[in-house]
């Protein structure tokens, strides 16, 4: 046994502040999603976006600056879908964070 | 419209490319449910190794060496058919992954979604947090931005065929791109003739589309261990010089081959 790598693999301590900042990163990624041709995140900003659509349909753009036509409602209810789900994988990937030493 | 995943898998002295590619092979079909097709220049492979489809070709001709930092040695670099990809590739929709990319997710099957010929990741980011990886989003005096060629997704079209194309030019051309972008390193990489490539067809004008999300990567200095199919634990020293450890539940580039290496062999 290499004793110096038993001492450095004691010593380790889990990295609370970057393991966040990874997670992040990654649930970003996650809330991704395509629609009616275009690709979107879903997010808060979306969602207010949609909100702001007076009509049921509308041109907006989507991550690639395509503008793309989409019905509000569809889209509405599949952003709000992704956004939770995923803020909720989220939610426990966080709290078992919080076990590791 | 088919799609799949394409690998390419030529051994050196220090590393079993193949035996990676046949690892990636089954988490891709178990994640993402996708056919893989290897570009190889074995012949006789292994009966456990489980690919849809096999394409042999001879081992790119190169005089390329490499320092491999985890290995602390050089090894012969067989990079240079990577943008062979679009002739090579036996569908319609391609996702070409270096097998030492570990798929633990299903979040590359987006990639097929998105409406756009070409996709790359342009920016990589290092997930124990050292800052000094950032600079490897750029390269050249001028600070050209780097189109990683670690995970390319295209589909069939002029613009896919053209950026391919021109990578090959630029391969075979590489002192005087090299030249040209002030590149320091001597090494052709397939991330410099993408990036170049992309810029050219697009028309100089930096505006690229890329993969909507940043490529998670673990640098050859960390330390990497599987804890059970889909969770890896790494180990580092932070920016403070503290031993800090942390878990890994997600897709990432494995740059260190030799402990990719291990985990692969021990999966056997």
């Amino acid at each position: 046994m290499d004793t110096n790598e038993l001492i450095s693999h004691s010593r380790a301590r889990f990295d609370h502040h970057q393991a966040r900042i990874v997670l992040r990163e990654k649930y970003q990624a996650k809330m991704t999603f395509a629609h009616a041709g275009g690709m979107w995140r879903a997010g808060p900003e979306l969602l207010i976006l949609l909100q702001a659509c007076p009509t049921e349909d509308a041109v907006i753009l989507d991550l690639y600056d395509t503008p793309v036509r989409i019905n509000i409602v569809d889209l509405q209810y599949l952003t709000h879908s992704r956004w939770q789900e995923q803020m909720n994988a989220w939610l426990v990937e966080y709290e078992e964070l919080h076990k590791n030493r | 419209m088919t799609q799949g995943v394409l690998l390419f898998a030529f051994n050196n002295e220090q590393i079993d490319y193949l035996a990676m590619a046949a690892w990636s092979a089954r988490n891709i079909r178990r994640h993402l449910n996708l056919p893989t097709c290897v570009v190889t220049n074995v012949v006789d492979m292994p009966v456990t190794y489980q690919f849809d489809q096999v394409v042999t070709v001879d081992l790119p001709p190169t005089e390329q060496t490499r320092y491999f930092k985890d290995y602390k040695g050089v090894g012969a670099w067989h990079n240079k058919n990577r943008s062979d990809a679009y002739e090579l590739s036996p569908w319609d929709h391609t996702l070409v992954l270096d097998v030492d990319f570990v798929v633990a997710s299903n979040q590359l099957k987006q990639l097929f979604d998105i409406d756009q010929d070409f996709l790359a990741h342009r920016w990589a980011y290092d997930v124990s947090g050292h800052l000094a990886f950032q600079d490897n989003n750029w390269f050249g005096t001028y600070k050209m931005p780097m189109s990683w060629a670690t995970v390319m997704c295209f589909r069939r079209s002029k613009n896919a065929q053209l950026i391919f194309d021109t990578m090959q030019m630029i391969r075979d051309n590489w002192l005087h791109y090299r030249q040209l972008y002030q590149v320091s390193e001597h090494t052709f990489r397939n991330d410099y003739a993408l990036s170049i490539a992309m810029n050219i067809v697009d028309g100089h004008t930096l505006n690229t589309p890329s993969i909507p999300w940043q490529l998670a990567s673990v640098t050859p200095e960390t330390k990497l261990t599987q804890i059970d199919p889909d969770t890896y634990k790494i180990q580092y020293e932070s920016t403070d010089s503290k031993t800090k450890w942390m878990l890994l539940k997600q897709d990432f580039h494995a740059m260190g081959k030799r402990a990719l290496g291990e985990i692969v062999a021990n999966s056997c």
